[in-house]
């Protein structure tokens, strides 16, 4: 089985962090030394790979043609770039003359080999078409299996809101925690349907740590949604749906069929440290995606909201005013005494983040996207109408999972890259400008 | 032949020959006026059909033009403009311009020539199209004839070729419609009329390439019929017409027009050629209707003549009928027989006077009559003075004597008495067996009929007669009957028959004293009997012959004349005949025909019938 | 005084764009998703089912197969949660996963996969043996896990009637054979409820009656003929499309019988122009292609010339005494089929040859040809199989013995490879979440309907 792919180096981490807060001249030439140095490593890393498929090449060529002069022509009908392309080529060429055969030009060459650089599904597929005089051409190949998959650097969108990766693997994930370093995560814990992982950054890469299965006995929903929670005694609680998880010691994960309602606003207190403190709880149904509604303790007059997908707060002076992402497709605004409906672009996920900025508090939530993926905003309620106070921030794919962190200064956003296949975390924060 | 028919017969010919002369003229009349007719109409229809060509023609070209003048043509124009730029989503195009203009072709050419798009075969995009040299889009080219090429076939259409406007390099539309069933059938032609369509392909005559808008199986299989009349027009390459019969009826008679389609080009190719048919069948139907009128009028007019002549014929020969019946009622003799006179006509005179001669005749009969019965008492007398005389003298002889003997002897008186008493006796019987003969003839009982088989009444006379014929000592008659045997019952009184044959065969026996040969005969003829009773006797002189039957008439020394006479009587009651042939020194033949009178047969038998048991006589 | 006028005017967009929209991003649960598939199966047992993409899709709603393949063409775990080579690789034991329940109720057990898969492929050697599945053959299994995710693989149980029960996300409600499929959400699928409750499948639906299904509603999701693909982009449809998958070719139902046919087949080869017709009949899409597996799936595919060679072709109909004459079949009910065969006539008529069309005709013949799986052994194992021709002797799997077997499949004669097409979907708006791999298989578990209500 293959198995999930570390993140090699953050240099998202790096890059998000710290372009958030230099001038923009400097973040453009952080960002162009960090793509130079990883196009370097990529090229050193894959010409080292391809010099043994090249010879193998080049001897299939020479079986056919033999010692003698011969003209060679390079197509790239794959996906590698302009620059792999010249280093096959002039890999290629050198085989080729170790192997005998002499490169001349077309009108010297009695034979010509006409070399395609294509790919399947699973590999890239060097074909070479040799044709002597006026025989039918032959065709030898050779079968080039690819390497790790480059790193692609997400986009950044650093204005107010800035996102910054934490963790990317092949495995779903649905939550991700911070359990220590702030600014710089240094242990995390990732919660994926089957298991939760805890990992500690050793030398620039994530190193895992611990996994503990998680038992269920029902199927998980298709749509899956669970929740990470820090706790003050430095334990973890799992919420998904119909079960209930804990961690008991370092060891072991306790987990049990439960319909306990999941904490749905956090506050910590600075007293506390991470310590928190839900100010509501939502019943989720153990079969589906969504809050049924339930609620405890009641908003004001209302015990139970719409059924929802996700829910945000806004502290208020008397009041918190909270905010539910209803599966009917609206916001409904709960502030004790009425419920307001407001027909927004939010997505199904909400969460709050509290900042120095604006009002303090402000509610991020997702957007479809269907061209490039998700995206997302930060919004403030002056009035009962959303505001939004910032710009949209890209995610590379679909968001599975919007939670605002134990600290309640940021959130997490969980996305499946379409690109690359893989699932990744990210942590939101809000910059003022 | 009576005259009636002959007068009628004369009629009737001279009438139905009249109605055929009629008839005639009129149907050659008809058939020139419509001959004129037809040459005109044909001449019209087929001017009519060309108009309906051009009209066509003219409908393809506005549709063409209106594509030419789309929107979507010059939006494309525009995206090629004269280069070779991507027009695939072009590709389809054609096919629903044909579509919404109601076209069978359409292809959308760039200005090379090349074909962009194909409704008629859409798979030829990227070809060059072949008439594109001989096309000339101007606006004052009409429609045009070409040939297709299809995916699996060649087909004829009517074609006109326009631009996109306004550009260098235009969009060259070649649009048309299919010169085909539908085509054909869209034309608005004359009800009796049909247009045919020859597609000129091969080198021969071939019922596949005809399209016929109404085409049955009958029409495919005598398509070949057609065949010298598009080789032809393929030989000279000129209109011509001619009539073609699909089969033995007349009225399957069409005369086609034939009129060759040439294409564009320098030889103007013969593309097609399009055959107009004028059904004949009204012609026909009419010229048919108009004889068989003739001949229900000459019928008519025969059954007419026929009444109309047998009514006059009557009309005139009844008076002339009627005196001839009434001729034959004096010739059987009715003497005063009249016919009826009307009017002052020939035949009226001529009636008049038939009527005066038969009175006049009537007149000299009973003058005859009266002058014959004259001569008849006479004759009696005379005859009766005669017989009586005979007798008379001998008793007056006798009286003499008796007186003289008394006076001059009485001795011998006694004796004298006697014998003259005797004598006296002798011829006073005489005397009355003359009187009993003529009272018997007067008496001459009506004949009692019944069924009488005429050969037993032969055969019993023969019998009756047979002792006498071979007396010895006396000259033997042969006696020889001969009978038909197939003759059946005639209505007759046995009895009076019985004495007519006894007498004749009585006379027969008086003629041959010297013996000889009797001979008894029956036959048949039609609707009567015969009976001959022949001798060879002495025979008979003529004269003898024709007084023969007269009553007292005898040339025997002792014969009363009465015989023959009552033969005669008896043969008539029985409305028979008797006649004599005879010879002298040969012998003599009587004949007796009597009628078989069937009627009287069956009056008998349902008398017998309804007196069962009872005697049929008295 | 500027700024703050600015600011009002982006804030009152901001407003009046959150004002309008609505627009949620997590998969809702309820509705009945209707498709419409030109697909028409009489039977929905997976053993006896045709042989196609449609066919496929529909299997894969009622049942599971012990591995799928995934994007990338690697197996991945369904039924079987592991699986390890035994014997030197002449086997492979599959460890079933557990709590798996079939639509009437009955646990998942090894006896039953192994009558299903016995029943699917007789000449495999199938045991079971506690919770472990084993599959041998006297020769190598070649592709084994690629084979057992191919549909006809799917695991099912029949119940005395012969009627199949599967594992999968849905269950039958309604069938009505070769119409119409009604499934209902498998409430204990192990990998999850499907989001919508019910999938209404309208079957042997053409192109056209697809697009007007779609337009009027009726359908949620329909399939568009590659050629369409641009309209539906259009019409704003959201559209997928697999890789090029289905192989359209010219399949000679028996070998070339002398040399002179040999030769006419290859004039006919030889004279095929694909290009115009890639551009114009397809619209671009897909590829042309001269070889059987295409070039994504082989890497080579481009080898094998695509252009036309009316020189050689004009050389080798001048052989044949005679006008050497074709008769070509084509499905009646594809107008695509009819114009690509038109296309070939005309192109052969160039070279002299003579195609006469007939859609009946059964010597030679146009046909869509969909390739097994995404692994190219497996397709050209299948297609050589469907093909008549003699098995192919490999002794390793190596991307020279698939050259060389193509290589030998296309030297036969008996089939000319003109396009590989992708297989295209077009969906309403209010369907997400659905995709289509690359082999064209359709994935509408994780879809979910925007409309509906949870």
């Amino acid at each position: 089985m293959r198995q999930p792919i570390y993140n090699s180096g953050i240099p998202g981490i790096l890059k998000s962090v710290n372009l958030a807060c230099r001038p923009a001249r400097v973040r453009r030439v952080a960002r162009f030394g960090v793509h130079c140095l990883i196009v370097l490593l990529c090229t050193f890393a894959s010409a080292s790979d391809w010099s043994s498929s090249e010879k193998q090449l080049a001897q299939k060529i020479a079986a056919v043609t033999g010692p003698g002069a011969a003209a060679l022509t390079i197509q790239n009908r794959s996906s590698l770039g302009k620059r792999d392309t010249e280093i096959v080529q002039n890999g290629m060429e050198s085989a080729l003359q170790e192997v005998g055969v002499r490169l001349v030009n077309n009108e010297q060459a009695a034979t010509s080999i006409a070399v395609s650089l294509s790919e399947n599904q699973t590999a890239y597929v060097w074909i070479a078409e040799v044709r002597q005089g006026t025989a039918d051409s032959a065709v030898v190949m050779v079968s080039v299996p690819r390497t790790a998959a480059t790193t692609r650097l997400p986009d950044s969108m650093p204005m107010t809101l800035v996102k910054t990766l934490l963790w990317s693997g092949n495995k779903p994930i649905l939550d991700v925690a911070i359990l220590e370093g702030d600014a710089s995560p240094t242990r995390i814990a990732v919660l994926s349907p089957e298991d939760l992982s805890l990992y500690r950054m050793q030398a620039g890469k994530w190193q895992a740590e611990q996994k503990l299965s998680i038992n269920h006995l029902k199927p998980w929903p298709l749509d899956l949604h669970g929740r990470l929670i820090p706790t003050r005694d430095h334990a973890l609680d799992l919420y998904l749906p119909g079960v209930f998880c804990q961690t008991a010691s370092a060891a072991t994960l306790n987990c049990r069929e439960s319909d306990d309602p999941w904490p749905l606003g956090i506050i910590s207190t600075p007293s506390a440290g991470s310590s928190t403190a839900p100010l509501l709880a939502g019943f989720f149904t153990p079969r589906r995606n969504f809050f049924t509604g339930v609620i405890a303790p009641a908003i004001g007059k209302f015990s139970a909201a719409p059924k929802f997908y996700s829910a945000a707060f806004l502290p208020r002076d008397k009041y918190v005013l909270w905010l539910f992402a209803a599966t009917d497709g609206k916001l409904h605004i709960l502030d004790g005494i009425r419920d307001q409906i407001s027909l927004t672009d939010f997505g199904s996920d909400i969460a709050t983040v509290r900042t120095n900025c604006g009002a303090g508090w402000q509610v991020l939530a997702t957007n479809a996207d269907d061209q490039s993926g998700d995206s997302v905003r930060a919004y403030e309620l002056p009035d009962r109408d959303p505001i939004a106070v910032s710009a949209p921030i890209n995610l590379p794919g679909k968001i599975s999972g919007l939670w605002t962190q134990a600290n309640g200064d940021n959130a997490i956003a969980v996305a499946k890259n379409p690109e690359t296949g893989s699932y990744e975390a990210y942590r939101l924060t809000v910059a003022c400008n | 032949m009576s005259f009636r028919r002959k007068l009628l017969l004369v009629f009737s010919v001279s009438v139905a020959l009249s109605v055929a002369a009629v008839a005639w003229l009129v149907q050659e009349v008809t058939r020139k006026a419509f001959e004129e007719t037809e040459n005109q109409r044909t001449s019209q229809l087929v001017g009519q059909f060309q108009r309906e060509f051009n009209r066509q023609g003219e409908e393809v070209t506005r549709r063409v033009e209106n594509i030419a003048a789309s929107e979507t043509v010059n939006r494309m124009g525009a995206a090629l403009n004269g280069t070779s730029a991507d027009s695939a989503e072009y590709f389809d195009l054609a096919r629903s311009l044909a579509e919404s203009h109601q076209l069978d072709f359409l292809e959308l050419l760039d200005s090379r020539g090349m074909i962009v798009s194909s409704a008629q075969w859409a798979a030829k995009f990227g070809y060059p199209e072949p008439a594109f040299q001989i096309l000339s889009p101007s606006a004052q080219q009409p429609a045009f004839l070409k040939l297709e090429q299809l995916q699996d076939s060649t087909a004829l259409g009517l074609f006109t070729v326009r631009t996109s406007a306004g550009r260098e390099h235009p969009v060259y539309v070649v649009g048309g419609r299919r010169l085909d069933k539908t085509f054909l059938s869209t034309l608005n032609v004359a009800p009796e009329m049909r247009v045919l369509l020859y597609q000129n392909r091969g080198e021969t005559f071939s019922a596949d390439l005809l399209v016929n808008a109404s085409a049955s199986s009958r029409d495919a299989r005598a398509a070949e019929k057609l065949a010298p009349l598009v080789d032809a027009v393929r030989r000279s390459n000129q209109e011509m017409s001619t009539p073609v019969r699909w089969s033995s009826d007349r009225a399957d008679e069409e005369i086609f027009h034939a009129i060759p389609l040439r294409g564009l080009g320098e030889n103007r190719p013969l593309l097609g050629i399009l055959l107009i048919g004028q059904s004949r069948r009204n012609y026909v139907q009419l010229s048919r209707r108009i004889k068989d009128a003739a001949l229900l009028a000459g019928a008519g007019g025969i059954v007419l003549a026929l009444f109309l002549s047998g009514w006059a014929a009557a009309r005139v020969t009844r008076p002339i009928e009627e005196l001839a019946g009434a001729a034959q009622s004096v010739a059987a003799g009715s003497w005063d027989t009249r016919v009826q006179v009307n009017g002052h006509d020939e035949v009226s005179q001529l009636a008049n006077s038939f009527n005066q001669m038969t009175t006049e005749l009537l007149a000299q009969k009973e003058r005859l009559v009266q002058a014959e019965r004259v001569a008849a008492w006479r004759e009696l007398a005379r005859r009766l003075a005669h017989e009586l005389k005979n007798p008379l003298f001998p008793l007056q002889l006798t009286v003499e004597n008796l007186i003289r003997a008394r006076t001059q002897s009485p001795e011998q008186f006694e004796e004298v008495f006697r014998e003259s008493s005797q004598t006296l006796l002798s011829e006073l019987a005489n005397l009355k067996g003359i009187i009993g003969r003529f009272s018997e003839f007067s008496k001459m009982p009506q004949p009692q009929l019944q069924r009488v088989n005429v050969n037993q009444v032969l055969r019993g006379v023969v019998q009756l007669f047979q002792a006498q014929l071979n007396v010895p000592g006396k000259p033997a008659i042969e006696c020889r009957s001969e009978t038909d045997e197939s003759l059946g019952t005639i209505a007759a009184d046995p009895e009076l028959l019985h004495r007519a044959i006894s007498n004749l065969v009585l006379n027969a026996m008086d003629a041959m004293p010297q013996g000889g040969k009797l001979t008894l005969l029956s036959r048949r003829e039609p609707q009567k009997v015969v009976i001959e009773v022949a001798d060879t006797g002495t025979g008979l002189t003529p004269e003898e012959c024709a007084r023969i039957f007269t009553p007292y008439y005898t040339n025997k020394q002792h014969g009363s004349g009465l015989g023959l006479a009552i033969v005669q009587s008896v043969v008539s009651d029985h409305g028979g005949t008797i006649t004599v042939r005879s010879q002298p020194g040969k012998g003599t033949a009587f004949v007796i025909e009597l009628p078989e009178r069937p009627e009287l047969l069956a009056e008998i038998a349902e008398s017998r019938a309804q007196h069962a048991g009872e005697p049929v006589r008295n | 005084m500027k700024r703050t006028g600015l600011q009002w005017l982006a804030i009152s967009v901001l407003l009046i764009s959150a004002l309008s929209a609505n627009a949620d991003t997590r998969p809702q649960y309820g509705g009945t998703l209707h498709i419409t598939t030109s697909m028409s199966t009489s039977s929905l047992d997976p053993a006896e089912m045709p042989d196609s993409v449609g066919a496929r899709n529909l299997v894969a709603l009622i049942f599971d197969t012990l591995v799928i393949v995934d994007a990338t063409g690697r197996p991945q775990s369904a039924l079987a949660e592991s699986w390890q080579s035994v014997a030197g690789d002449r086997g492979v034991e599959f460890h079933l996963r557990r709590n798996v329940k079939f639509h009437d109720g009955n646990p998942l057990t090894t006896e039953i996969v192994v009558s299903s898969l016995r029943k699917a492929n007789p000449a495999w050697n199938v045991t079971a043996g506690g919770d472990v599945v084993s599959i041998e053959s006297a020769g190598a299994i070649p592709e084994l896990l690629q084979e057992l995710s191919l549909s006809r693989n799917a695991i099912a149980k029949r119940d005395a009637t012969g009627n199949p029960s599967g594992t999968g996300p849905f269950h039958i409600v309604d069938w009505q054979p070769g119409k119409r499929l009604v499934a209902a959400a498998n409430e204990d699928y192990w990998n999850g409820r499907p989001f919508v409750d019910e999938i209404d499948i309208d079957m042997g639906r053409t192109f056209r009656d697809q697009m007007n299904a779609l337009e009027s509603g009726r359908a949620d999701l329909a399939e568009v003929a590659p050629e369409q693909m641009h309209r539906a982009v259009s019409q704003r449809y959201e559209l997928l499309r697999s890789s090029p998958i289905e192989l359209i070719a010219l399949k000679f139902a028996k070998e070339a019988a002398s040399a002179q046919e040999k030769a006419s087949r290859d004039a006919l080869r030889l004279s095929i122009e694909r290009q115009s017709m890639h551009n114009v009949l397809l619209q671009g899409a897909g590829q042309p292609s001269a070889s059987l597996l295409p070039t994504w799936m082989s890497g080579y595919g481009f080898v094998f010339s695509t252009e036309p060679d009316r020189l050689r072709a004009q050389q080798l109909r001048d052989q044949i005494p005679g006008v050497p004459s074709f008769t070509l079949g084509y499905d009646n009910n594809d107008p695509l089929a009819r114009l690509l065969a038109e296309r070939v006539a005309l192109n052969a008529k160039e070279t002299g040859l003579s195609v006469q069309l007939n859609a009946s005709a059964t010597e030679l013949r146009l046909v869509r040809i969909p390739l097994a799986s995404c692994d190219p052994w497996s397709s050209l194992l299948v297609l050589n199989n469907q093909l008549g021709l003699p098995p192919i002797e490999a002794k390793a799997h190596s991307l020279d013995q698939l050259f060389a077997s193509e290589q030998s499949m296309l030297a036969s004669g008996r089939i000319i490879p003109l396009f590989h097409l992708p297989l295209a979907y077009a969906a309403g708006t209010n369907l997400r979440d659905w995709t289509v791999m690359p082999g064209g298989k359709l994935n509408v578990t994780g879809a979910w309907l925007k409309s509906s209500q949870p």
